[in-house]
């Protein structure tokens, strides 16, 4: 199937600045929420957004079609961005007016039409993570869009962190064969 | 069981690659796996491959516009940079003109075209790495990095490879624009194998697009630079990428 995000990176490549404005406008909507999600500031998640692009633009030569889809590879780049950032502040910024929380977008019981619109490829890990338990798949799920320590899942869920924990490892060993 | 040892059992590094891909691995047994990823490129590569299955999950996200600013710095910051490259050009070409030591940096320039034209290295990658997946099942099977500080190419088999008795392993090299593979050398079916290469192979392969392990018949003679191609069944291969340094 045809990756357009890929397509772009390899123009950004070979410094097409139409190619990554065009690739900023269709990518970073997408990027931004998952930014929001684990900052929780609307400031701090534009900022790791914009580092993020200057990366993706910096580092478009070394994106390979084989490593995996343009989308997944700028999404990790601006993830690992956002997870620096949180390492860098002491405590998680306060709470602001907006709040970023919960997993409706994510619900197990995606309508049709909104499964149509997912790759083929999150279509399956969909159907993987369906397969656990879901308080399993809720602490992983929160893990990834939010970063939440095993502490914060704790506190959040009111339930022991020993339990929190074995949760999410044994959540991600039912996972392991699903997802190779 | 040796810290490292732990970290080859494929049990214990898979669980904690993706305990780390999914923010999972926390506190010191976190930093504890950035440093072994760090010399270990075979637990970098099972990580990163998490990782782009993970972030599919970026997909399920409702859309959150930016402000105009953050296209704006980016705008800025991608002119700024390309300004800069194109002033430090032409900046290059006036001070060595006009300067009062105008002949020592023409001499200066002279001596770094040459190294430029004559240094076969100059603007290469410093190293190229592949994921070998099984061409059955695309389980990542084996990594591969092939080094210009160690002129070298090492393979690790990250899952131990079946070979028949009489039967070896051999690594081969497709080239990008198509043409006839060659071979780098015959491999372990488990473990990893290091293979030296010389500084013509090292420029070769840039020009290389595709890594493929192949079974093969022992008493087939397919000896190292062998170029006719694979005679037996492909078991793993995998897209070449670059490395630069920074």
């Amino acid at each position: 199937m045809e990756d357009k995000y890929a397509d772009l990176l390899q123009r950004c490549a070979n410094r097409d600045q139409f190619a990554f404005k065009q690739l900023y406008e269709e990518a970073s909507p997408k990027l931004l929420s998952l930014c929001l999600r684990l900052l929780q500031d609307k400031q701090l998640a534009e900022d790791v957004l914009q580092e993020g692009f200057i990366k993706i633009w910096d580092k478009a030569d070394t994106y390979a079609q084989g490593k995996g889809k343009g989308m997944t590879w700028m999404a990790t780049v601006v993830r690992n961005k956002a997870l620096d950032k949180l390492r860098s502040l002491k405590t998680k910024p306060a709470e602001t007016e907006i709040q970023y929380e919960g997993l409706e977008f994510a619900s197990a019981d995606l309508t049709p039409e909104s499964l149509e619109d997912l790759s083929q490829d999150m279509q399956g890990l969909m159907a993987c993570l369906k397969t656990l338990k879901p308080v399993q798949r809720e602490c992983i799920l929160l893990s990834y869009y939010y970063g939440h320590t095993h502490q914060e899942l704790s506190d959040r869920l009111g339930k022991p962190l020993g339990t929190v924990k074995a949760w999410i490892r044994r959540g991600l060993e039912d996972l392991r064969p699903c997802l190779t | 069981m040796s810290n490292i040892k732990r970290y080859q059992n494929p049990e214990v590094f898979e669980q904690l690659a993706i305990e780390y891909a999914v923010g999972a691995l926390q506190g010191r047994a976190k930093k504890r796996f950035e440093v072994l990823m760090e010399t270990h490129f075979y637990l970098k590569a099972t990580t990163e491959a998490y990782q782009q299955k993970f972030a599919h999950l970026v997909e399920l996200l409702p859309d959150e516009k930016p402000s105009n600013q953050v296209w704006k710095n980016l705008e800025s910051h991608i002119q700024a940079t390309a300004t800069a490259s194109v002033s430090e050009t032409k900046e290059n070409r006036w001070s060595a003109l006009f300067s009062k030591k105008s002949f020592g940096l023409m001499a200066s320039v002279f001596i770094v075209s040459m190294v430029l034209i004559f240094n076969p290295m100059t603007g290469s990658p410093v190293a190229y790495t592949a994921v070998l997946e099984s061409s059955s099942t695309h389980d990542p099977m084996a990594v591969t990095r092939i080094s210009q500080a160690d002129m070298s190419l090492s393979i690790e088999m990250m899952k131990d490879t079946k070979v028949p008795d009489g039967m070896q392993l051999a690594l081969w090299c497709h080239p990008k624009n198509g043409g006839r593979p060659m071979m780098m050398g015959t491999i372990s079916a488990s473990g990893k194998t290091v293979i030296k290469i010389d500084k013509a192979e090292w420029r070769n392969f840039k020009k290389v697009g595709l890594l493929a392990i192949s079974l093969e018949h022992k008493d087939d003679h397919v000896d190292v630079k062998h170029i006719g191609g694979p005679k037996g069944k492909i078991l793993l291969k995998g897209v070449l990428s670059s490395e630069y340094g920074v």
